[in-house]
């Protein structure tokens, strides 16, 4: 009897112990589960994938009995569209996971957002084989160059969006060159226009100091024939040859 | 979320199968899905063949178009504003036709056609002396083809020293040399701009 009571006090203690323990731990998982699902997505709404599956799910409008049939190559076309969207998501993971990871080393973003991004990425490899599976549903082997051909659109429309943004910008340019070409042209026939009556006294001017270089020519030979009086003739030719 | 999805009020004409909805922020989303759909549904099963190998007719005629531009630009001497219009014609069809390529097709290709295309539009621009028109394509050019186009860094930086931009084409062609490497007349222009700058600071 002594035993039994002294055996039940130790197993007592165990038991309290293990049992607090497991409460806290699956109270904690839990809380730690909600948290999670609470956690914003990475990623908006998949408006591609939402209209995929509405056209599967199309429901009759009002006053038919039955919804009008979907034909597949226009479910094909939704795929291709939801795959295109994939194409971006897996692009924007791909440049976001390395910075983000660094950061996380950091300690600059809390474990939150590294939970996001986590969950979005194993989203999308959901999502993958989900698209794979329907385009083979659709087509044969398609599943096989889906996402090529949806990566060759991403990659198109940015080619096509940059083109159109530098083109756009030229034009704006062109407008600019259209003005600034004409207020040059109008500046350089103003100057045109100034220079022709202001030619006349400019070259009037430049006559006077001809005149004066020469005056001062004269003056300079002037002193000379001073220097040598009786030399006119010296004088004389030099005045001739002006 | 991997087994739910939100149901959208979505409907389709019987006869068009054009896809529409009441709601009107999913307006460009249905636009680019029936342009799609317009597009593929001519495709063998209505799927997009995968983007190897390019069917060569398309890139038969973009090369016809570039090579009559060329022959309109070559034929002698300088050519006059007639020839350069025609030159400038030929090449925006086979920009248009590089550019209208189904978007499934190889967006390098595009990049490589369109990319010598707008270079040698640009330099049917400069011809005509229009060179706004011919800045903005050499840009084009480059933006579209980084490596080994130092003809288009060269047009952009000569068509904006010719509109008196020097500070930009200084920019540029400076940063034309480094993605470049140093391309005798890309330095030449460098040369001409720099002391084109010193004298104007002067």
């Amino acid at each position: 009897m002594v035993d039994l009571i002294g055996l039940a006090i130790p197993f007592a203690y165990l038991g309290i112990l293990v049992g607090s323990l497991a409460t806290f731990s699956s109270l904690y998982r839990k809380r730690k589960a909600a948290k999670s699902t609470a956690l914003e997505p990475w990623f908006g709404p998949h408006v591609q994938r939402n209209i995929y599956l509405s056209l599967l799910h199309l429901e009759p409008q009002p006053g038919q009995e039955k919804a009008t049939p979907v034909p597949d190559s226009v479910l094909k076309a939704a795929l291709l569209q939801r795959a295109t969207e994939d194409i971006r998501r897996i692009l924007a993971i791909r440049v976001a996971k390395q910075p983000l990871n660094l950061l996380l080393q950091k300690g600059s973003v809390g474990d939150e957002l590294w939970q996001r991004f986590l969950r979005a990425e194993k989203e999308m490899e959901a999502e993958l084989r989900d698209v794979v599976e329907e385009a083979n549903a659709l087509a044969t082997n398609w599943g096989q160059t889906i996402f090529q051909s949806a990566n060759e659109m991403v990659q198109n429309a940015i080619v096509r969006e940059k083109v159109a943004e530098i083109q756009e910008k030229g034009r704006a340019d062109r407008e600019w060159w259209d003005k600034e070409r004409a207020s040059i042209q109008s500046k350089f026939m103003q100057e045109l226009d100034e220079e022709k009556p202001v030619e006349t006294p400019k070259g009037a001017a430049s006559g006077g100091v001809n005149s004066d270089e020469d005056a001062v020519l004269v003056e300079g030979g002037g002193p000379a024939s001073g220097s040598a009086p009786g030399s006119k003739g010296g004088t004389k030719k030099k005045k001739a040859k002006k | 979320m991997d087994d739910t999805f939100t149901l959208l009020p979505l409907t389709i004409d019987p006869a068009t199968k054009a896809i529409s909805s009441l709601d009107s922020s999913l307006a460009s989303n249905l636009t680019a899905l029936n342009n799609l759909h317009r597009a593929t549904v001519s495709q063998p099963n209505q799927i997009p063949p995968p983007p190897l190998p390019l069917n060569p007719k398309r890139s038969a005629q973009i090369q016809k178009m570039r090579e009559q531009g060329n022959a309109s630009l070559r034929s002698r001497g300088t050519p006059s504003t007639a020839q350069a219009q025609e030159a400038i014609k030929l090449y925006t069809y086979g920009i248009e036709m590089a550019l209208g390529r189904p978007s499934w097709e190889p967006a390098q290709t595009v990049r490589e056609e369109a990319g010598i295309l707008y270079a040698n539009r640009a330099q049917a621009y400069m011809a005509a002396q229009m060179w706004a028109e011919g800045a903005a394509d050499a840009e084009t050019s480059v933006e579209l083809k980084r490596a080994d186009n130092g003809k288009a860094w060269w047009r952009r930086g000569r068509c904006l020293c010719e509109m008196g931009r020097w500070d930009d084409a200084a920019e540029w062609v400076r940063q034309g040399l480094e993605v470049a490497g140093n391309e005798a007349d890309l330095a030449a222009l460098m040369k001409e701009i720099d002391r084109h700058l010193e004298k104007g600071e002067r």
